[in-house]
């Protein structure tokens, strides 16, 4: 009987994990298996709810891509230390995220950012915990589950 | 191993019914949709600031037309929370109804904020608004088209 109640409750507690994670915004609009790292400089922060966007523009030799990076909210990054002072325009910084299901940049490049990286090597946490983002250990608070 | 058989009944007749309910709740992904996305829109669009490097760019309504648009939005939000906790909609009586109740005051809030063209009330509020969202979302989900 044991056995049984396990078996049901798997199924139950997994399928229905598997339905909510599945309509999640993040997968909406994000590819897990489109990891990308963006070195570049800031050239705009929008600190508005419910996501900060930080605008990073990427040089190489085919020229200059502008990167769209949803972060988490506002106070979500001030609570993290990341502020006006300290994300500035012009500051060159390394975001590890996941790139956006539309990989070709159209119309814009754009990606949901995870941690960021400053020039003094600090990493700080940037994204929203909570809203089905791989848990992939960028979020210090959320236990790593993969 | 028979008990498991109809244990297993049980549970693919109970999914398709949640299936169901689920796929019929398009009137509160109408309302969602139609109604509380706009008016959060509304407010989150009106408040924050935009930094550049030519400087700073406040995002909050510069005229009474767009103060106007931040009240519609938090009128809209504050009785969306009557329309959810409609006994034909409510999923329960209990979390339900309480978060729907939270976008009330939430609407209440965002209100009062536009009326004293509060810009810094009004970002708090929409940080909170979207607090009340992700709670819900997280225990409640409807799904997306």
């Amino acid at each position: 009987m044991k056995t049984t109640l396990r078996i049901i409750a798997f199924l139950f507690f997994g399928v229905f994990t598997l339905q909510v994670y599945a309509h999640h915004a993040f997968t909406a609009e994000f590819d897990r298996n489109a990891p990308i790292n963006i070195t570049g400089k800031v050239v705009k922060v929008e600190w508005i709810n419910p996501h900060a966007w930080v605008h990073v523009e990427v040089e190489d030799e085919s020229g200059k891509t502008v990167w769209m990076v949803e972060g988490g909210t506002p106070n979500t990054l001030i609570r993290n230390g990341i502020t006006k002072k300290t994300l500035v325009p012009g500051t060159t910084i390394i975001v590890r995220g996941y790139q956006s299901k539309g990989k070709l940049c159209l119309p814009r490049c754009i990606a949901n950012g995870r941690d960021v990286t400053f020039p003094d090597g600090s990493k700080v946490f940037m994204g929203s915990s909570g809203t089905g983002a791989p848990r992939d250990g960028a979020d210090p608070r959320e236990p790593n589950r993969e | 191993m028979r008990k498991l058989g109809f244990f297993l009944i049980l549970f693919f007749i109970s999914l398709e019914g949640y299936t169901k309910k689920t796929e019929e709740n398009s009137e509160i992904h109408d309302l969602m949709a139609y109604l509380l996305d706009p008016a959060a829109e509304a407010i989150w669009n009106s408040a924050g600031y935009v930094i550049t490097e030519e400087g700073e760019f406040n995002l909050e309504p510069t005229d009474q037309e767009g103060w106007d648009k931040v009240k519609h939005g938090a009128k809209v939000i504050s009785e969306s929370s009557h329309l959810l906790s409609m006994p034909n909609r409510a999923v329960d009586n209990v979390q339900w109804v309480t978060f729907s109740m939270a976008l009330k005051e939430m609407g209440e809030r965002a209100l009062q904020a536009a009326e004293k063209k509060d810009s810094e009330e009004l970002f708090k509020v929409g940080a909170d608004l979207y607090q009340v969202c992700v709670a819900c979302h997280q225990i409640y989900w409807v799904k997306e088209e």
